[in-house]
């Protein structure tokens, strides 16, 4: 589909505030949301994130949701800075506002820093989700391109446009990330929709190929967590957290803090299940061992009877 | 809010215009949405004129999609729908309370306040879609797709805080007096839906516009008198018509 939000505004673009009468001068494209693009701006000597779409009331919907945050979760800098609209090529566009925030999204940052970092990005996920969920709301859109990670796997969720307060139906939310796309369960958004999300995104980002072969080829009378399942146990990374993502996957959790905890505990004895393998002598060093002092005795042996 | 959403993959051929019949329904307060269903060749122009003429008539949108897209368009027509129509009656109530264009001609402050009404009424107010299936031969290698669009509809709405059904007719019907076949009344179970195109016998006929017409008059029977007149939009501030495409939807 072409949209005319599609055209990318040029870097040195500056938007003029209409209502609050702040600048702000377009510094790059960051991204494409579903109804908007986010670009890098500043403004005077700060720098910021900025949505501008076409729709004014799903930018203030968005807005709305960033500002109830801001309220519950006092004492951190505020994610919504400013809501305007200003003109751009001719026709007035509504914007907002937030606070910029860098990083890059889980798969590239694994790709660059190694897969290993997965377990500790995972649980700072899982408790900015809890955190989330412990204000009555559930964040929707959980997938790769909405959680950015920044340095030592510091993660930050982007794009609140699927945030929906708990019990309503989840605002948007991604096809393959979504439990009722896999007949596992409805749309209504609680902490479970985001736990199942979650495990799709590790399946997604650890072994993205065949998710979308699977997702390509199963009828969708067979969509089902259990083929999903089959997938994370035939993945050598993902083995190891197959009972965590067997209870995400069915929403087998008391809340999300025994989420975090699940997700701790299973990477603990993953570990440990390492370093006892590794512990071990691996059969070959012990065979030729063997062999060697075998040979030593046939050598004295013969030397002695010689 | 009452929805009629046609799935259809050509043009009609037997009895009255469905624009008409779209026209009417839309006086009677039903939004007639359409999805046009093409996996190879082509719709054809008359086709595609006259999906776009139902929808125009019918105050919806319409898309010509492949039959993976169906389950998102349905579900996007559908949401897109409901918040136009609440936008419409939004914006009727500030011109007449407070003189003023629309929501986006507020200072953002109030602007806040009236999304924030606006998504409360998107999510609580009470949602009747009656979908409108053509069974004409050249649809039968869509029709699982068409299923799929169906569960995956209702399974969103079933979401939704308000009350939401969903009822299911086909065309053409068994005679040539029947234009459309009710194969499921009101319901939000998804389960009474499933296995439904299971018993449907194919035929070569495409009655959309008595088709319509007989889906109109049910909402009739069975939600009595609907509003009387639709919230007419003034020209320049429809946005939600097929031209202005946008997706809350994405992949």
């Amino acid at each position: 589909m072409i949209t005319s939000s599609d055209r990318q505004l040029p870097p040195g673009t500056i938007l003029n505030g209409k209502w609050h009468g702040k600048s702000y001068r377009l510094e790059r494209l960051l991204g494409v949301g579903a109804n908007g693009q986010v670009y890098l701006a500043s403004s005077g000597r700060s720098t910021c994130a900025l949505k501008i779409g076409m729709e004014t009331e799903e930018l203030q919907a968005e807005a709305n949701v960033l500002a109830s945050l801001d309220r519950r979760e006092r004492g951190r800098p505020p994610f919504l800075l400013d809501v305007d609209d200003a003109v751009v090529g001719g026709r007035e566009a509504p914007f907002y506002v937030m606070q910029y925030v860098p990083g890059v999204p889980v798969r590239s940052y694994l790709r660059q820093h190694g897969e290993q970092w997965f377990g500790v990005i995972g649980y700072r996920l899982l408790k900015r989700l809890a955190e989330l969920h412990e204000a009555g709301w559930v964040f929707g859109d959980v997938k790769n391109d909405n959680v950015l990670v920044s340095s030592y796997g510091r993660v930050a969720l982007v794009d609140y446009g699927g945030m929906t307060a708990a019990g309503r139906s989840v605002r948007q939310f991604t096809e393959i990330y979504d439990r009722g796309y896999w007949s596992a369960g409805s749309r209504t958004a609680e902490p479970a929709y985001d736990w199942f999300a979650v495990a799709v995104l590790w399946i997604h980002v650890l072994d993205g190929k065949r998710l979308m072969n699977l997702s390509r080829m199963l009828l969708p009378q067979n969509r089902h967590p259990r083929e999903l399942m089959a997938l994370v146990r035939s993945n050598l990374l993902l083995k190891p957290m197959e009972p965590w993502i067997d209870r995400a996957l069915n929403g087998r959790f008391r809340d999300s803090e025994e989420a975090c905890e699940a997700w701790r505990s299973c990477l603990q004895t993953a570990q440990e299940a390492k370093l006892d393998k590794s512990a071990k002598v691996p059969g070959w060093m012990a065979g030729l061992f063997a062999l060697s002092v075998a040979l030593c005795l046939a050598a004295g042996a013969f030397w002695i009877l010689k | 809010m009452n929805q009629i959403l046609l799935v259809t993959d050509g043009g009609s051929n037997v009895g009255e215009s469905p624009v008409i019949a779209a026209a009417q329904a839309f006086a009677d307060g039903i939004v007639v949405n359409v999805a046009g269903v093409v996996d190879e060749g082509n719709i054809g122009e008359h086709g595609a004129t006259e999906i776009a003429e139902i929808a125009r008539a019918g105050g919806g949108m319409s898309r010509i999609v492949t039959s993976r897209q169906l389950s998102q368009t349905v579900q996007m027509m559908t949401r897109q729908t409901v918040v136009g129509t609440i936008r419409q009656a939004v914006n009727q109530e500030l011109r007449q309370l407070f003189g003023v264009e629309s929501v986006a001609a507020l200072p953002p402050a109030k602007r806040a306040e009236v999304v924030q009404v606006m998504e409360d009424l998107g999510e609580t107010s009470d949602l009747r879609v009656a979908l409108l299936i053509d069974a004409s031969a050249s649809m039968k290698p869509k029709l699982a797709a068409v299923a799929e669009a169906i569960r995956d509809l209702t399974l969103s709405l079933q979401a939704r805080a308000g009350q939401s059904s969903v009822a299911v007719f086909h065309f053409p019907g068994d005679s040539d007096r029947e234009p459309c076949v009710m194969d499921c009344s009101w319901t939000d179970q998804a389960a009474r839906i499933e296995a439904l195109f299971g018993r449907l016998r194919m035929r070569g006929t495409t009655p959309t516009g008595p088709a319509l017409a007989r889906v109109t008059e049910f909402f009739r029977e069975t939600c009595g008198k609907i509003m009387s007149e639709p919230v007419q939009p003034s020209a320049p501030n429809r946005r939600d018509d097929t031209d202005g495409v946008r997706s809350d939807y994405v992949v």
